[in-house]
């Protein structure tokens, strides 16, 4: 019976469910899991909407055998021209429990790149990955985006992280370091130093704000022709992804002199076991000229910092955002947020080895929004 | 099926899996290239897509079980652009 790849509808859901079923019975991974209802909770579409999400699905003969999530999107263009883009998520074949499936992973993104001619991946959990495995296989362009964190209370993060509390030696030595405050000290010395060597960004004003509305414009069109390739990000589209009524997210509006000079959005993360009982906070999305990336990342920071988190953590694509996070007294780890660029989107970010540094990409643009707030 | 396109399959083939053209025929098929494995049938297809200048559908894409059949699937589709 031949698979057919259509949109996820109401009557696929209880399909979905057995799906789910035969994953996690087949020993997968608990997070692997596809949604349980068709309609979108984050972004469904609306009548003459370019930001939606869409959720598809791979049936043999009624049964599910895969799925996959579609985010459109404008993006904004080096050559000055915006064009929608789809971003793929999510992806799950029952290949993973079962090998007579091995090709729906293939057949799912073969139907995204007919639906989205303009593709890309960003996050995927790593290279080890089938996905970016199989990207990499088909020649995409890749990096990792870069990840940055700030401790704020060393001695959570000694006790909590679960990442390196991998053996008896290994968590006998982090206790050490959180009870005897050495730990406390190597932390704030190393992150202090970088704070030293910073440019001074000169005074500021952060405001939080209910909504972004209309000054959000003028930043978007001022700051946009730096970056090679950014989602747009003006007021409208900032109010449908972080829209008033959430208050999982805090928006920053930044001025310097009374005039408006960068944006930020944080939040506090769900918990998740790798961090143990720390309080995770991240800077999810900002906006500035890359000159002014200095006081909102200090912004961002302090906002969290006010909210009581005890680890901040951010990726940035753009070495602009990178340098001001390390002036910012970030420390810089292993990424395993994967940016990948199908074969056209790639041909308009020619030649990618020079732009792949002016692309903005944030953990906004990612896997993780909404469901790691 | 005209000899022709079937030959130029058995070329992007080639090119793909790395075995030289005189070895691939029409019966040629995952189970008989080590290298043909799902990420690699679509390498093939998208290489096929570029070379006739057309758009292939996933369903399209699973019909073909081996390279006769994807020469057929090609040339239905390329005579129903006409």
């Amino acid at each position: 019976m031949p698979i057919l790849i259509q949109p996820y509808r109401e009557e696929h859901e209880s399909a979905v469910r057995d799906f789910n079923h035969r994953l996690q019975s087949g020993g997968a991974d608990p997070d692997l899991v596809f949604f349980t209802f068709a309609r979108p909770r984050f972004l469904p579409y609306s009548e003459g909407a370019n930001l939606y999400q869409e959720y598809f699905v791979a049936l043999e003969n009624g049964v599910v055998r895969g799925g996959y999530a579609l985010k459109r999107q404008n993006f904004f263009f080096c050559d000055g021209v915006v064009r929608n883009v789809g971003y793929y998520h999510h992806p799950l074949s029952e290949g993973i429990v079962n090998k007579a499936y091995a090709s729906v992973g293939a057949l799912l993104l073969k139907d995204a790149m007919n639906r989205s001619p303009l593709l890309y991946c960003l996050g995927m959990g790593g290279y080890d990955r089938p996905l970016p495995t199989m990207l990499i296989r088909l020649g995409w362009a890749h990096f990792a985006v870069p990840f940055y964190f700030n401790v704020v209370h060393p001695n959570v993060f000694f006790r909590e992280l679960q990442a390196l509390r991998t053996s008896t030696f290994r968590r006998g030595l982090l206790n050490l370091a959180a009870w005897s405050g050495t730990g406390w000290a190597g932390v704030k010395t190393i992150q202090g130093l970088r704070k030293l060597r910073a440019p001074k960004p000169g005074s500021f004003t952060s405001q939080r704000v209910e909504d972004f509305s209309d000054w959000a414009d003028p930043l978007w069109e001022q700051a946009r022709k730096e970056y090679a390739m950014t989602a747009v990000r003006d007021g409208q589209t900032l109010r449908t992804l972080y829209p008033g009524g959430d208050t999982h997210f805090t928006r920053l509006r930044v001025a310097r002199g009374g005039r408006d000079i960068g944006w930020a959005v944080v939040g506090e993360r769900r918990k998740d076991e790798k961090y143990g009982a720390m309080r995770v906070g991240s800077i999810v999305d900002c906006w500035a000229a890359p000159d002014n990336a200095l006081p909102v990342v200090q912004a961002a920071s302090a906002a969290l910092v006010d909210q009581g988190v005890d680890l901040i953590v951010s990726n940035q694509s753009h070495p602009l955002w990178a340098r001001a996070l390390e002036h910012g007294g970030f420390l810089n780890a292993a990424s395993n947020f994967i940016f990948a660029a199908g074969k056209n989107l790639t041909a308009l970010l020619q030649p990618f080895s020079e732009n792949q540094s002016r692309l903005h990409f944030t953990r906004a643009d990612g896997d993780g929004l909404p469901r790691n707030f | 099926m005209t000899s022709t396109i079937l030959d130029q399959l058995r070329g992007v083939a080639s090119d793909l899996f790395n075995i030289p053209a005189s070895q691939i025929t029409a019966e040629s098929s995952p189970q008989t290239i080590d290298a043909w494995d799902s990420t690699q049938h679509l390498n093939f297809v998208l290489a096929l897509e570029e070379k006739f200048g057309l758009q292939l559908s996933p369903e399209e894409m699973e019909q073909m079980h081996n390279v006769g059949e994807a020469a057929k699937v090609i040339e239905n589709k390329l005579q129903g652009s006409r």
